[in-house]
């Protein structure tokens, strides 16, 4: 379906082009506040790019800590591996599993950022398996996740994923490893979870809001990215009945703070 | 001669030096023990401590792991000798999932036990308390609360029924750090991330270090001491012990390695005869197995092409 009368102009990029990696984590970026104390986990290279990156621009207070318990790494070289221990040299704090516990537990975090194997409508998230029948082994296991309560805990969620497809964007999530806002409405608080829960998800085709009803929405769709190929990417109904969004392209200020000051490696601009 | 004249001519009694070898220290993992591997993700792993074990033959082992696990922990499901597992996550991070977790879960040969950080370390904080469980409130609402035997739920005053996972009390754990000296204080330069409570929590302690210091290195900066020798059994001296995983402080991860683990990982089949066998079953010296991967002269310059 071609709806969704959206602007077709689509992205004029500001420094001849800029990655959709680099694109992701700008759009993260603004969405973060110098009040948070933010927590990254797996895979995260985006999200921790993009708190170094609003440290610089907007968010000088933003709390920086990596799965590993290390509390803000300088900026200047992106490691890929969440816990590289080079994060360390010219960090603030070196803190342990137990300080990740406590952060658990007293729900010291305002935000988390989450990926998955199987993000739902309702921004749920499973890391842990597919096609799991009862009493059998799933057909497909994942990697599992370490921190199911910080989705329970954290101030807000924000969602993220390094590809959009109809296996990863799918109506209902196989298993709930990390709590989204579950079957939609006021079903998180029904449940007992006071926090927000997930606010946003940021692919490198649009960026998803949530609606009255916590189902995700197009909140902005990206420069150059076609709207009909983000419906038909989407393996759940989105709104198509009034234009969506552009989603404002990195500015120079940012790509360029991004590049000198943060990524100066240009992790985020390589392949794979 | 009484013992009294023998200190009086100066003569001490000797402290007893924690210094075993590898394949001494891989012999204390018994049958069916519940093992606790140390480090996360790349970091710290005890790997050649662990491939030591698997050499051993040793089978039936339960292994508990740092909530966010990889090399080491998917080592011992591949060789057979696992048969439960409570570990959160298990991934090669970013450079993809754990083939042989992946696989044993979906044959259903281990039992993998689901958990997360709270109820994992819920559990070894039951043991450090010497409590027979530890609630934990941050779970409640999760799908956790209803599918793992961890999160039994028991009342909480003022809070009604809360999930409250069992005490985790290894028979032993299997550590690696950066320096220790011979009486087991051992010194983390990164994250000691969850080493520290599974050495109070575990029966044995073992740890690999990559180097030895004198006892007054240590004295000299007693507050770099992590985990105090009181706590430790034996100490392996292990040069590059974490490798293909990382040593915080001294060397990264070995991304070319772990890549070819993956690569190999694909069939049982081929992780045996491609990882399995040269790398650990026919490799059981130390030293072949550093050349082999390219010794100082290439590991002391991993910083350089690992992203």
């Amino acid at each position: 379906m071609s709806s969704a009368a959206v602007p077709e102009t689509a992205g004029k990029s500001i420094v001849d082009g800029y990655s959709a990696q680099e694109l992701m984590t700008v759009v993260m970026a603004r969405e973060l506040r110098s009040s948070d104390l933010a927590v990254t986990g797996a895979s995260s290279l985006v999200p921790v790019a993009a708190c170094l990156l609003a440290q610089q621009l907007h968010a000088p207070d933003l709390t920086l800590i990596l799965p590993s318990g290390v509390v803000n790494p300088p900026p200047g070289r992106l490691y890929r591996s969440a816990s590289d221990g080079r994060w360390v040299t010219g960090a603030e704090a070196v803190g342990t599993a137990y300080d990740l516990f406590e952060m658990s537990e007293n729900g010291r975090l305002s935000v988390m950022f989450y990926g998955g194997v199987q993000l739902d409508r309702h921004g749920n998230v499973n890391l842990t398996a597919t096609g799991l029948r009862p009493g059998e082994p799933p057909r497909f296991r994942g990697p599992g996740l370490a921190n199911t309560s910080f989705a329970v805990v954290s101030g807000r969620i924000i969602l993220f994923s390094a590809g959009h497809s109809r296996r990863t964007f799918v109506e209902k999530v196989d298993y709930v490893t990390a709590a989204g806002h579950l079957d939609g409405g006021t079903s998180r608080r029904d449940a007992g979870i006071t926090t927000d829960g997930p606010v946003l998800c940021i692919t490198p085709l649009v960026t998803f809001g949530f609606d009255d009803e916590k189902c995700m929405q197009v909140r902005s769709v990206h420069p150059g990215v076609d709207p009909a190929d983000v419906v038909a990417r989407t393996g759940f109904p989105l709104r198509t009945d009034h234009p969506w969004q552009l989603t404002d392209a990195p500015t120079e200020t940012e790509l360029h703070v991004l590049r000198t000051v943060v990524d100066r490696t240009g992790e985020l601009r390589a392949t794979t | 001669m009484t013992a009294a004249a023998g200190t009086s001519r100066g003569r001490s009694p000797a402290r007893t030096s924690k210094l075993v070898p590898l394949e001494e220290a891989a012999a204390l993992v018994r049958p069916g023990a519940l093992v606790a591997i140390g480090g996360l993700w790349f970091q710290n792993n005890p790997s050649a401590l662990v491939r030591a074990v698997i050499r051993t033959g040793v089978r039936d082992l339960q292994v508990v792991a740092a909530p966010p696990s990889s090399y080491a922990v998917d080592l011992l499901i591949g060789a057979g000798v696992v048969s439960r597992v409570y570990a959160a996550h298990v991934s090669f991070d970013h450079l993809g999932l754990a083939p042989n977790h992946r696989r044993a879960a979906e044959a259903g040969e281990v039992d993998i036990v689901e958990c997360d950080e709270a109820t994992v370390l819920g559990g070894l904080m039951a043991a450090v308390e010497a409590l027979p469980h530890h609630p934990v409130t941050s779970i409640a609402g999760t799908e956790l609360t209803r599918t793992s035997s961890l999160a039994a739920r028991t009342p909480v005053d003022g809070l009604g029924e809360v999930a409250a996972p069992p005490a985790m009390r290894p028979d032993l754990c299997l550590l690696h750090a950066q320096e220790a000296d011979q009486y087991g204080n051992i010194r983390h330069f990164g994250t000691p991330f969850c080493d520290p409570l599974f050495a109070k929590t575990s029966g044995t302690v073992v740890v690999s270090v990559d180097r030895i210091v004198d006892n007054a290195t240590v004295r000299a900066e007693p507050h770099r001491t992590v985990i105090p020798g009181y706590l430790v059994d034996a100490v392996v001296e292990a040069p590059y012990g974490a490798h293909p995983a990382a040593s915080q402080g001294l060397y990264p991860h070995d991304e070319e390695h772990l890549n070819a683990y993956l690569s190999a990982g694909r069939t049982a089949e081929d992780w045996r005869a491609r990882y399995l066998r040269p790398w650990v079953l026919d490799r059981p010296d130390s030293a072949d197995y550093l050349a082999a991967v390219g010794g100082p002269d290439r590991l002391d310059r991993l910083d350089e092409v690992v992203a």
